[in-house]
């Protein structure tokens, strides 16, 4: 029997060594990416969940699959084009739970457009952000994603549709839907 | 059409991107202006690039030190999960088969515990040492309770033994 559970502890052992080696970067190199991408990252859910500090348990869950994810990368764009596709999943799956916490999103009083000094001197700024919150609140969870990713993350339309799961084809006439219905709501000053 | 786009789209949406917009490109402005595809997009883009540029300024992201630890622990925690599953399994089993064993037994002593009454019976019938066999026959009938519950027991607290020496271990 002592046989037995020493072979369970070397088992063990050997497995917590093997987690590190099951990540798909070293920590250095991770460091590097990390650096690169966490504030866009961190941006993005937090205007998709509406949420500051909620964006900041759902990064940490980005970075883990990501790193627990064994996918080989044919570039860096590639690489951060995966982290979105792998945000964008934990913020739809984050959406289905059902709620029981948190400040609700949708009016965009959430946090996370009161916590920008330089915009607060800026009053203008701040209401347009605010208007902004309002309108993206609006819009279905697919709009958003779509227009955040195509006008303030810069993606092209292949991109958007490998991180969305949609046909390149496809984004095309979603991202004028989206588009044409967020500037109406922005003239017409959502309240 | 719906869907088409503008030749001068992406133009617009470098000057955003590059902070050129709009004193930086006033053909363009011009062009948007009288545009309505492309006042859509200079209201849209513009509103969301200024919205990611102030998260992005405001972010506190946590350090990657504490990330790259919490993924470290993570990992680890799940990696002794899965390494575990196994030892419990081949506990589930062998307390399964040690509750099959059980039942056997108690069948067996169950049948005996018959077989020692009918042999009373006979006893009794042959009328030969008769208060002899009785004796005996009263005494397993008698004290089948206890001997029962102590056999139950035993089988009871010998997987929790098992168990409970696993997990010191």
């Amino acid at each position: 029997m002592r046989d037995v559970a020493l072979s369970a502890l070397d088992q063990l052992g050997s497995a917590a060594t093997d987690s590190e080696a099951a990540f798909q970067m070293d920590e250095e190199a991770f460091r590097t990416f990390y650096e690169r991408t966490a504030r866009p990252v961190w941006a993005y859910l937090a205007r998709m969940s509406g949420n500051a500090r909620l964006a900041d348990d759902l990064l940490q869950e980005t970075y883990y699959r990501f790193l627990r994810a064994n996918v080989a990368h044919e570039s860096d764009a590639h690489r951060r084009n995966y982290l979105f596709r792998i945000a964008t999943n934990i913020v739809r799956d984050h959406r289905r739970r059902p709620r029981i916490d948190a400040p609700c999103v949708a009016d965009g009083h959430d946090g996370v457009d009161r916590m920008d000094p330089q915009s607060a001197d800026a009053a203008g700024g701040a209401v347009r952000r605010l208007d902004l919150a309002r309108s993206m609140a609006r819009l279905k969870p697919r709009e958003r994603d779509l227009l955040w990713l195509a006008y303030a993350q810069g993606s092209s339309h292949k991109e958007i549709a490998e991180t969305l799961g949609l046909k390149t084809a496809s984004v095309k006439l979603l991202l004028f839907r989206a588009r044409r219905r967020l500037a109406r709501l922005l003239r017409e000053g959502v309240r | 059409m719906i869907g088409d786009q503008c030749p001068r789209e992406s133009d617009i949406l470098e000057a955003i991107a590059f902070g050129r917009w709009p004193d930086g490109c006033r053909d363009l402005a011009a062009h948007a202006a009288a545009c309505e595809m492309c006042a859509d997009i200079v209201e849209v883009a513009l509103a969301l690039h200024d919205d990611r540029e102030a998260l992005c300024r405001a972010a506190q992201p946590p350090s990657v030190g504490m990330v790259w630890w919490r993924a470290t622990i993570r990992a680890r925690a799940e990696a002794a999960r899965t390494a575990t599953k196994p030892i419990s399994v081949l506990q589930a089993i062998a307390g399964a088969c040690i509750v099959g064993a059980a039942a056997g037994l108690l069948t067996v002593v169950w049948q005996s515990m018959h077989w020692m009454d009918r042999l009373g019976e006979l006893a009794v019938q042959l009328e030969s040492r008769r208060a002899d066999i009785a004796t005996a026959s009263t005494f397993a009938t008698g004290h089948g309770l206890p001997i029962l519950i102590a056999v139950a027991a035993g089988l009871v607290l010998a997987p929790l033994a098992l168990y409970i020496t696993l997990a010191d271990d």
